[in-house]
């Protein structure tokens, strides 16, 4: 640092140059800044600039669909999820109407045909009946002619004498 | 320069430290300085190449280089909008982003690239930061560029801040708007300066080895006062556009 000083010393001494030599350098290196900075915006902010929040937007605009279509399909699949239950309501519904229909006209048809049979049953037993009734009717008339007959074969003469 | 062949008496090929010597150009009967120039065109051609690289083709993934520099912008967006509000910071941020850019590679070109290889016949090459003209620049327009915004949202109400929040602020407010610029451009003059010496004189004591942890410790400090230089201008143009009504300071998060 001392030769700085010394330095400084020298060139004040010289009366010209020094650290804090002021010149027309301000304005021309203030007015060179602002060009820059015009320079600057048309060539890097704006592009970047737009780049970055067209990139934003992209993606917001992305999200916000994806999310609509999730929430779509969340309530796709709940409705699809109703519908099979209602579906198997259904179904199960119909089984139990369809059984107890079966089961119904399963015992309306055994009773009918027990029915039936009893009546054949009794039919046949009336039959049975009227025929042994007539057997035995005529068993009697051949047992009477049969005993006469016999009484003719054993006593005949006589009686005829 | 006595005092300097006294050190080197056996006139070893050691660096030499020119302090203050400037290199003039003149333009009609004014004089500039030309190594300040040289250098700032430097940067600021590599500040248009970059942006030229970095747009030539935008992609919407972006890869390579736009990557890079998008996340320059987003981390110039994000001051700005820490700084400024989330309403208002939009058209500020080409003025906050140059600043900080700017400043950045300036000061960083002045710590890596060895400008000194390169001879002038008076005075030598070094950041644009390091010269007190373009630090005052830099300041001044930043000072225009917060009372622009104070005046462009509040009109002639931009003088209620003056006396926000108890009138006897009048005073210190009004010294603040000489303060700020004063502050602004001697932080950032003084940082590079004091840097760019320190390195120098280690170098014409120990050429070898020792100066490299300071220069990795100038990059750091470069670094920090573009950050600094900038998150402060977004600061006074945030400042001079916040609205005072009620105890209103709950705008700014």
């Amino acid at each position: 640092m001392i030769h700085s000083t010394i330095l400084l010393a020298a060139e004040a001494a010289e009366g010209k140059g020094g650290l804090f030599d002021i010149d027309a350098t301000l304005p021309l290196m203030a007015v060179q800044f602002v060009i820059l900075v015009i320079l600057l915006n048309a060539l890097f902010y704006k592009p970047i600039g737009k780049a970055i929040d067209d990139r934003d937007a992209y993606i917001r605009t992305n999200l916000t669909d994806a999310k609509e279509r999730l929430s779509k399909a969340e309530n796709l699949a709940k409705q699809y999820e109703q519908e099979l239950a209602e579906t198997r309501r259904q179904s199960q519904k119909l089984i139990a109407d369809a059984e107890e229909d079966a089961k119904r006209i399963a015992a309306q048809q055994i009773a009918e045909a027990q029915q039936e049979a009893q009546a054949q049953r009794e039919q046949a037993q009336r039959d049975l009946d009227q025929q042994k009734q007539e057997a035995l009717q005529s068993l009697e008339q051949q047992v009477e002619s049969l005993s006469r007959q016999i009484v003719e074969k054993l006593l005949g003469t006589q009686t005829v004498s | 320069m006595e005092m300097l062949t006294v050190l080197n008496p056996l006139n070893l090929p050691l660096a030499e430290l020119e302090v203050g010597k400037q290199f003039y150009w003149h333009l009609g009967n004014l004089e500039i300085h030309g190594q300040v120039f040289l250098t700032s065109w430097f940067v600021i051609g590599l500040l248009l190449i970059a942006s030229i690289l970095a747009t030539r083709k935008i992609q919407l993934v972006p890869a390579g280089f736009q990557n890079m520099m998008e996340y320059a912008m987003e981390f110039i967006r994000s001051l700005a909008k820490d700084q400024i509000g989330e309403k208002e910071y939009r058209p500020w941020v080409p003025f906050i982003g140059t600043l900080f850019l700017f400043i950045f590679v300036s000061n960083w070109s002045g710590a890596l690239l060895p400008w000194k290889l390169i001879h002038l016949p008076d005075g030598e090459l070094a950041a644009p930061t390091g010269d007190i003209n373009t630090t005052i620049a830099l300041a001044l327009i930043t000072s225009l560029a917060y009372f622009y915004a104070g005046f462009s949202k509040k009109g002639l109400g931009y003088f209620g801040n003056y006396v926000q929040p108890v009138a006897f602020m009048l005073p210190f407010k009004m010294i603040e708007d000489f303060t700020k610029p004063l502050s602004l451009s001697f932080r950032l003059f003084g940082n590079i300066l004091a840097d760019e010496l320190v390195v120098g004189v280690l170098v014409l004591l120990v050429p070898l080895f020792l100066p490299l942890p300071l220069m990795v410790l100038g990059l750091f400090t470069s670094a920090i006062q573009a950050l600094i230089f900038a998150t402060l201008a977004a600061a006074y143009i945030g400042e001079a556009m916040e609205e005072h009504h009620g105890e209103g300071h709950g705008e700014h998060h």
